[in-house]
């Protein structure tokens, strides 16, 4: 049952990495090009989450974590550069 | 499983990497360029190396983006970004 989940989770993470990296090639503007790019910070933490749990190696886990706060300073960075320049 | 996972990765490195070379707006380039060393990171992590990839997310991802929007908004003007 676990490994069924598992499989599931990879597969998903599979099609967000592949849309994502879809929607930045394609993406006619910038703001498309930068929600792509939180999207894919996201499925990152996601994959380091589930490599963790695979391979039973919870130091991974602060990674993720580095991840996750870097991708809100990013985005609000590139946000603010966009409003009224940093 | 993994060894796929690795692979679409570098496949992820190598369009974002095309994209920050190829893309005309200054902005999206610095993000994809940004994005290229994320992914980068993920493989790091991936194959072993999470101290590694905690730098590299820091340093590649965090502060080039931050320190390469400064230099772009230093350098233009604010109309022809």
């Amino acid at each position: 049952m676990a490994d069924h989940i598992l499989i599931a989770a990879a597969v998903l993470i599979f099609c967000g990495v592949g849309l994502g990296v879809l929607r930045l090639i394609l993406g006619p503007t910038v703001i498309d090009r930068i929600a792509a790019i939180d999207m894919l910070t996201i499925v990152c933490i996601s994959i380091i989450s589930l490599y963790a749990l695979v391979a039973d190696r919870f130091i991974y886990l602060d990674a993720a974590l580095v991840y996750g706060v870097l991708s809100f300073l990013g985005v609000v960075a590139v946000a603010r550069y966009l409003e009224r320049g940093l | 499983m993994l060894d796929l996972l690795v692979y679409l990765l570098c496949a992820g490195i190598l369009a974002s990497g095309l994209l920050a070379v190829r893309l005309k707006s200054l902005l999206a380039a610095i993000v994809s360029a940004g994005l290229a060393s994320l992914f980068a990171a993920v493989c790091f992590v991936l194959l072993g190396a999470p101290d590694v990839a905690m730098t590299e997310a820091s340093i590649g991802s965090g502060l080039s983006l931050l320190i390469f929007l400064y230099a772009v908004h230093k350098t233009t003007r604010s109309r022809d970004r």
